[in-house]
């Protein structure tokens, strides 16, 4: 039993191999609203599972040290795939599932679950942005692979900057409160464990370094197509607000 | 008026006047500029009212608003620097204004300017780490944007990009150094840390000194962000920038590893070994920035190459101790690069009218009546003054300046640096053709005398100015000093190089060496000049490096079906 409801928390909390499974699902259900959902509520069930489980602090430290290693590593692997992918969903599902991995670190370490709740919906929050406007992108260009028709900028302004701020706010950049939460990681663990963590920004900047390359810039070379509405991009900038002020309010979640 | 309240709006302004701009609450171009203009004009109004203030009537604060993070320290050093930062931003709004015109997204290059002032006004008066990481982070984000202003360039785009992850992969290190510093001293306040620091500076982590290490962290992270050799490549590429931001970035952005240095100064005290790996780089750069300016036929590549150079000059004046100096140097190099930025255009306006090519000695001879061989001054007289005024020059100003500096090793590696680059500048106007060599080289030298006093005097009061306590920049010199034997051999040593040098030089325009070039001479002379002109084959080594990467991520995911 302990072992099944672990396993269905490696799934919604993925951790490599279950997180295969993680992407699978979110990538089969239809891009857009179905698909943004599926972000916030898995991860939250997940954690919601872990009560049920066995305490870490119950654990010998051996095992609870292997766990944690083993999440920075599927941190570290889907960060890593990451800098290759051009589609806007697939790019998503790959960087959040390099965050979300993070949460198994704080449970090893004892972390509060409220504070992981709040852990959790920092990356899933941007993250369903992006497969929002992923699929907004699908129905008006055919897909969300970016950099195939040139930029973007130009031909859909609000759609670029309510893409933009939200891969900013997915990958750790100040003040988001994703930022915050991973600075509150680093706060908390053994400090043996930071250099291997600190490999994740490196690795998420470059991933959004390239992602840029292929969304903002050069002239758009396919049809004429209508930009993000007013009021989609301002639900955006809001939802991405109310994070901001979360981690503003907050004093950086928890510091 | 409290001077706390006075000194929040100084960052908070430019953060002000981009959100109006966001919010379109300013219609129109002139609009747009006259909000931001008025901002910045008004900023640098309060910082120097705020410096001037502290010159009067002294006083440190430290400023917190409550929360974890956020708090702002007003010491010489940031004051400084508000005055500086507030300045450059100042001078390239208004040039912005008419320059700017004709591009498009001209209020979302304003806002960005804004905020870049803003964030880089926070971060230098940072008095918290977790205040420092937030803006040290965000000045590589915003600076990205600027870059990248002209979205239909992919160019623009690629090299912007070089920046960014250059400048995350600087970040990594100042944010480990700030974990271990938070962890070892538990408190998240620079003056806090830096008082634990003084009372026990030899605390340990992993069996290391923790200063020596986070030292050591916090130098990679002043390398990356102004552009120290092996992480410099993105510096010379950024000019696809619009040439407003090329100049706030030479001016200002690139001067962070020093103002990095200064602000750990109370740290640096304890770690000479760092200090002695700092002045290596410095040096390294300072030579490869200077020689790969000299072979570029693109003016702002050139100045690029030059401003690594001068970095690379920087870093060294830290790691010799002379913290305060290389204050001194950021902001006289910021004034002086914005001013060569923003008259690069003028420049090119006017090669394209006069290009500029020598005239040829026949036809002078022969048209104009004037003699074909330039004269010169005798060798033995050029040589003697070029080699002997300059150190004459330096060793008298600064011992009627500052007697007591003699003493400092750092202060003699510089003098001597000082007589490099005076002899230098003496030998390249010895090789102009002038009619009147006498006239020009007395007027050279007399210039030189001019900046030498003004320059050590400058930088003495600079120096009581930053660091009111003696002894704290007697700690920073000792530290980084080396052993008395060892340094007079290295001094020597140098000494016969420079002076071999020389020799070599004269002998070889007196007697026209190396005009033929032939068989192995020229093979080593066309490889070195391959070398050099692919830049070190740097930008390939890494490019191939990230390609190999690349493909292996891609193979993973294809493995893995993207899921």
């Amino acid at each position: 039993m302990e072992v099944l409801i672990l396993s269905f928390a490696a799934i919604c909390l993925p951790l490599f191999p279950l997180s295969w499974f993680f992407n699978r699902v979110v990538a089969s259900l239809p891009a857009g609203v179905a698909q943004a959902l599926a972000l916030i509520v898995l991860p939250q069930a997940g954690l919601d599972v872990l009560v049920l489980a066995p305490q870490p602090m119950e654990w010998p430290d051996s095992w609870r040290h292997y766990g944690m290693l083993w999440a920075i590593f599927t941190a570290l692997f889907y960060s890593f795939r990451a800098l290759s992918a051009r589609d806007l969903g697939v790019w998503t599902r790959l960087l959040v599932t390099s965050g979300l991995a993070l949460t198994w670190v704080g449970w090893l370490e004892g972390v509060r679950l409220a504070t992981l709740h709040i852990f959790v919906l920092s990356w899933s929050l941007p993250a369903a942005l992006l497969l929002l406007l992923a699929g907004v992108l699908i129905q008006r260009i055919g897909g969300a692979y970016l950099g195939l028709k040139g930029g973007l900028a130009l031909m859909m302004p609000r759609m670029t900057a309510s893409v933009t701020l939200s891969v900013l706010a997915l990958a750790g950049t100040p003040i988001f409160p994703t930022f915050f939460v991973l600075l509150n990681y680093f706060w908390r663990l053994p400090i043996g464990i930071v250099p291997a963590l600190l490999l994740l920004p490196f690795l998420w900047a470059w991933a959004v370094g390239r992602l840029f390359q292929n969304l903002l810039f050069g002239d758009y070379r396919g049809d004429v197509v209508a930009d993000l509405e007013g009021g989609k991009a301002f639900f955006v900038g809001l939802a991405l607000f109310a994070s901001l002020f979360l981690s503003l309010y907050g004093k950086g979640v928890g510091l | 008026m409290e001077v706390e309240s006075v000194a929040i709006l100084v960052p908070l302004l430019p953060m002000l006047s981009a959100g109006l701009i966001v919010a379109s609450v300013p219609k129109g171009q002139q609009s747009i500029a006259r909000v931001s203009v008025a901002s910045a004009l008004i900023t640098f109004v309060l910082a120097v009212v705020l410096l001037l203030h502290y010159l009067l009537y002294g006083g440190v604060r430290v400023m917190t608003f409550g929360g974890a993070w956020g708090s702002l320290w007003l010491d010489p050093l940031s004051l400084i620097l508000w005055a500086f930062v507030a300045g450059i931003s100042l001078i390239i709004h208004l040039y912005s204004v008419r320059y700017m015109l004709e591009e498009s997204g001209y209020a979302r290059f304003f806002a960005l300017l804004d905020v870049m002032t803003a964030v880089i006004l926070f971060m230098v008066a940072a008095a918290d780490l977790v205040t420092l990481m937030v803006t040290w982070f965000l000045v590589g984000v915003v600076l990205y944007f600027l870059l990248g202003h002209d979205q239909r360039r992919p160019a623009a785009g690629r090299y912007a990009f070089w920046t960014w992850i250059t400048y995350r992969f600087g970040d990594l290190p100042l944010w480990f150094a700030a974990l271990i510093l938070i962890h070892s001293y538990h408190s998240t306040s620079l003056p806090v840390i830096f008082a634990r620091i003084q009372e026990g500076p030899a605390l340990h982590l992993w069996g290391m000194p923790v200063v020596e290490l986070a030292g050591f962290l916090l130098s990679l992270a002043a390398f990356a962000r102004s552009a120290q050799f092996l992480l410099h490549m993105w510096l010379p590429y950024t000019m696809d920038g619009p040439t407003p931001v090329s100049a706030l970035m030479h001016a200002g952005i690139v001067n962070a590893g020093g103002f990095l240095f200064n602000r750990f100064a109370p740290l640096f005290e304890h770690t000479g070994g760092v200090l002695h790996w700092v002045f290596a780089i410095g040096l390294i750069t300072a030579v490869t920035g200077s020689a790969l300016m000299l072979i570029q036929n693109d003016i702002k590549r050139a100045l690029g190459y030059s401003t690594m150079g001068q970095m690379g000059f920087m870093v060294m004046e830290c790691g010799l101790g002379a913290f305060p100096l290389a204050v001194f140097h950021l902001i006289a190099h910021g004034f002086f690069k914005a001013s060569l930025f923003l008259g690069a255009g003028n420049v090119i306006h006017d090669a394209r009218a006069h290009d500029g090519v020598p005239p040829n000695p026949l036809y002078t001879s022969i048209v104009e009546h004037r003699s074909a061989k330039p004269s010169r001054l005798p060798l033995v007289v050029a040589a003697g003054l070029t080699v002997l005024v300059p150190v004459i020059v330096l060793a008298l100003s600064h011992f009627v300046v500052a007697g007591h500096l003699f003493q400092e090793q750092g202060v003699l590696i510089l003098l001597f640096f000082g007589w490099v680059t005076g002899a230098q500048a003496l030998f390249a106007a010895h090789r102009m053709p002038q009619q009147n060599p006498w006239r020009l080289m007395m007027t050279i030298l007399a210039s030189f005398v001019v900046i030498v006093i003004g320059y050590t005097w400058m930088s003495h009061y600079f120096g009581n100015f930053l660091y009111p306590d003696h002894n704290e920049s007697r700690r920073l010199y000792q530290a980084a000093g080396i052993q008395r034997t060892s340094f007079t051999i290295l001094m020597l040593l140098l000494t016969a190089v420079f002076v071999g040098g020389w020799i070599l030089t004269f002998l070889s325009g007196a007697r026209e060496w190396g005009r033929n070039l032939g068989g192995r001479g020229r093979g080593v002379y066309l490889s070195v000049y391959a070398l050099v002109s692919r830049e070190l084959y740097i930008t390939d080594v890494y490019g191939h490096l990230s390609q190999l990467l690349l493909r292996f991520s891609r193979q993973l995911n294809v493995w893995l079906g993207w899921y």
